[in-house]
């Protein structure tokens, strides 16, 4: 092998690198666009007092949820709701998708962070009640056309209900204010 | 659209000509913008209109949850919003879009209680126990959102005609809940939840039922009697009943425990049939025969040897 065709490969492979390091550094960034920051307080929940065991799936499940909504509204793909949401939550959701299609609108939630309270657990914790005061730009497009590119602070009153494997999200219902 | 340019003076007129070209370059294109009135807030399943001023037309988009609509409109009219877009309680986007997009957002609220998502636990309860019943209500409005305008529910609880539990508990955050005793006697306990039409400014009640059987409890004074046949010994005990006198389902396991003298000791698991659990047991020396159900332990038997 000659110092040129050394000197060529290594070229090759840097660029590979390169490539590769670009991509990832973008994936990385479209993850942390829509990957949610949530904090959540369950000390004042009641009647039943919340166990830290439950808090930690509540919080996992609920990023989830947030992750699943803004990927399935920015793609218009029900699929990736992936289970996330249930009962009329996600037929909201699965209404929205069809709408957005039919309209050739979709939309971002970008940069979200969440505070989250739970305000109610049920004595048999079978449901679970938070308030979700959130921030996140919201950019709305139809086709290649921004037609909205806010920053928004929402209230949500959701409830949350154990399903086989996880909290599902059952009503997610923007407020005006708490 | 309307333009304005004072041209008193030729040179401030191009100047000022200059200043709007250069501000409706930069995307603020003051004069032509067109506006959104929306109404605050709207009641689900109402309709509405948004009013726009300007000329010409435009595009409009309603966002909204589950809602993702674009229509044309003239400008200077006002958009129909019609109730089956109104039905999520939640924040709406009216987008209107001639070149530049502006918007006007609006909230939609619940309208009044037509149905209660009610949840009781257990659905057996043995009788007598303390604080064993919840129930969980939540009101929500023809289009599935959840009420949060205070609400008062009212849970009845009946057992036959005996009334366990009356109370009126007020929504706080879309939810009342209970929490109260099992009764004294078993069988089906009607667990009720409702809110009148006069406290919600709606035509008819609204309520569910849900039914709670109530069961007997641990068995209460366990008594055996036996007696030696060709076999060994038969034992059986009375009529199972719980300290409230309630018969213990059959089904229930009564463990029949036979010591003899030395170290032999034999069990018998029997159920309860009509009330009576009975065993037979092989043994032929003097035997102490004991019974238990649960936790409870009966008397005691001597029996001497065949």
């Amino acid at each position: 092998m000659t110092m040129v065709q050394t000197s060529r490969r290594l070229a090759a492979v840097v660029t590979t690198a390169l490539i590769f390091s670009v991509a990832a550094a973008l994936g990385f960034a479209a993850d942390t666009d829509t990957a949610p920051k949530v904090t959540i307080d369950v000390s004042k929940a009641g009647p039943r007092t919340v166990e830290a065991m439950t808090e930690h799936s509540i919080l996992r499940d609920y990023i989830f949820a947030w992750e699943n909504l803004a990927h399935t509204l920015e793609a218009n793909a029900p699929d990736l709701l992936n289970g996330s949401f249930t009962g009329a939550s996600e037929t909201q959701l699965i209404e929205s998708v069809t709408n957005q299609r039919r309209s050739g609108v979709s939309a971002r939630y970008l940069n979200q962070s969440h505070k989250v309270d739970a305000v109610f657990y049920a004595p048999e914790g079978d449901l679970i009640e938070l308030h979700d005061t959130v921030q996140f730009n919201l950019m709305i497009v139809d086709g290649n056309n921004k037609i909205f590119d806010q920053p928004v602070e929402a209230h949500y009153v959701v409830l949350l209900t154990p399903g086989a494997d996880r909290w599902v999200v059952r009503q997610l219902q923007e407020v005006e204010h708490f | 659209m309307s333009w304005s340019i004072n041209t008193a003076s030729p040179s401030r007129s191009r100047g000022l000509l200059a200043g709007a070209i250069a501000l409706c370059l930069a995307g603020i294109c003051y004069a032509q913008t067109p506006e959104l009135r929306a109404p605050s807030t709207t009641v689900a399943g109402s309709s509405s209109s948004i009013s726009t001023t300007g000329s010409g037309s435009a595009t409009f988009y309603l966002i909204g949850p589950g809602v993702s609509s674009k229509r044309d409109v003239s400008l200077g009219a006002d958009v129909q919003i019609s109730s089956s877009e109104l039905q999520n309680a939640g924040r709406y986007l009216a987008i209107i879009c001639a070149g530049i997009c502006h918007n006007a957002q609006f909230f939609v609220t619940p309208a009044a209680p037509a149905s209660l998502t009610f949840l009781v636990h257990p659905s057996r309860a043995p009788v007598g126990l303390n604080d064993v019943l919840s129930g969980v209500a939540l009101p929500f409005d023809q289009f599935r959102n959840l009420v949060l305008q205070p609400a008062p529910v009212k849970f009845h609880l009946t057992a036959g005609s005996a009334s366990i539990l009356s109370r009126e508990i007020s929504t706080q955050d879309g939810v009342a809940w209970f929490r109260t005793n099992s009764g004294r006697t078993a069988g089906p306990l009607q667990v009720n939840a409702s809110i009148e039409a006069a406290a919600i400014t709606s035509s008819a009640d609204v309520s569910a039922l849900r039914i709670v059987q109530q069961v007997a409890a641990d068995p209460c004074n366990l008594r055996i009697k036996g007696e030696r046949n060709a076999n060994g010994i038969v034992v059986e005990t009375e009529p199972v009943r719980d300290c409230a006198g309630n018969p213990v389902p059959d089904g229930t396991i009564v463990t029949f425990t036979a010591r003899g003298s030395g170290d032999g000791m034999s069990t018998v698991d029997a159920p309860l049939k009509r009330g009576i659990a009975k065993a037979q047991m092989t043994e032929t020396g003097a035997v102490v025969v004991s019974a238990a159900s649960g936790v409870v332990m009966g008397n005691e038997l001597h029996l001497g040897a065949q």
